[in-house]
């Protein structure tokens, strides 16, 4: 077997099991038929390649989805305390995030972390030069934005401590950019 | 037994019906769209996954597997709808300067590349 359909095994095999899954009563026709859809799904799009070196440490991993959960709760309670105490009058800021991550899955699972943390949502991301840019609402990251920033930061240090490669100089290649797209103006109305 | 997962289950399904609540009146109550979209992407999120959980401990095991794809689509698209809104709040000077107090965005995309606010 060649390695392109090797690569969208592991796709194929989830597309499979959803539709299975989502019928709930595995019968020969969802079984087969779903094998059908998930073939056509993947003849239909192609989907670029993701550069996915990762090195995965168990336990700081478990570590992680633990902060994780924990700061979904902390900050959908600080964000639901500030619309009601501070409602209109919150203060917001825009900061950069310059990130370790250097994979296209590791700067994903940055950009899941930054969207759970106190206060801040992820704006924009550079994948060319490595930097999200983070809106964080002062009030519910209770500080400055300085201070936000540096919480962020170390947030992201635990993911690459926990997913990163093991071999820093293997450096995944970027896909090639795209082509330049200028935001749309409405010239032509 | 039951009646300690009846409990947990009401705990959850009312909690989680506040939370979106609450997120409603971050949406209503919040200065500009980015802010409003911290309030429907963690309180809602959270209020839903609260939910999805109280309702699974209440049917057959088999009946939570829907419910926690669910929760992962949940999971895997509120990061992305939040950066287009995001994205586009920005670029269409949606945000509200006032509340504003730093702005290292500006730098990659300067006012002069944005499209007017709506409001102007």
């Amino acid at each position: 077997m060649n390695r392109p359909v090797l690569r969208r095994l592991p796709a194929l095999l989830w597309l499979w099991l959803l539709w299975v899954l989502l019928w709930s009563t595995p019968s020969a026709l969802v079984i087969v038929g779903g094998l059908l859809v998930a073939l056509s799904v993947l003849a239909v799009s192609r989907f670029p390649g993701v550069s996915r070196q990762i090195t995965v440490r168990p336990l700081r991993l478990l570590a992680l989805c633990w902060r994780l959960v924990a700061n979904l709760v902390v900050s959908a309670t600080a964000v639901a305390w500030a619309a009601v105490r501070h409602g209109p009058r919150v203060r917001a800021a825009i900061v950069e995030m310059p990130l370790d991550a250097d994979s296209d899955l590791l700067v994903t699972l940055a950009t899941l972390l930054t969207n759970v943390s106190p206060g801040s949502l992820v704006l924009e991301i550079d994948r060319r030069g490595g930097v999200l840019y983070v809106h964080v609402l002062l009030v519910v990251a209770s500080g400055e934005a300085g201070e936000a920033r540096r919480k962020l930061l170390a947030n992201e240090r635990r993911l690459v401590a926990a997913l990163g490669r093991d071999d820093p100089d293997d450096v995944p290649p970027l896909p090639p950019p795209p082509p330049s797209t200028p935001p749309s103006r409405k010239d032509d109305a | 037994m039951s009646v300690v997962l009846d409990v947990v289950s009401a705990v959850l399904l009312i909690g989680g019906a506040l939370f979106c609540l609450l997120a409603s009146v971050g949406v209503l109550r919040f200065p500009d769209a980015v802010c409003r979209l911290h309030a429907a992407a963690k309180a809602q999120t959270l209020g839903l996954l609260m939910i999805l959980l109280g309702a699974a401990l209440q049917n057959a095991p088999r009946y939570a597997v829907p419910l926690a794809l669910v929760a992962l689509f949940q999971l895997l698209t509120i990061p992305v709808t939040g950066q287009i809104v995001g994205r586009t709040a920005y670029r269409t000077s949606s945000l509200s300067e006032a509340s504003l107090t730093e702005d290292a965005l500006a730098r990659r995309v300067p006012p002069e590349e944005r499209l007017p606010s709506p409001d102007d």
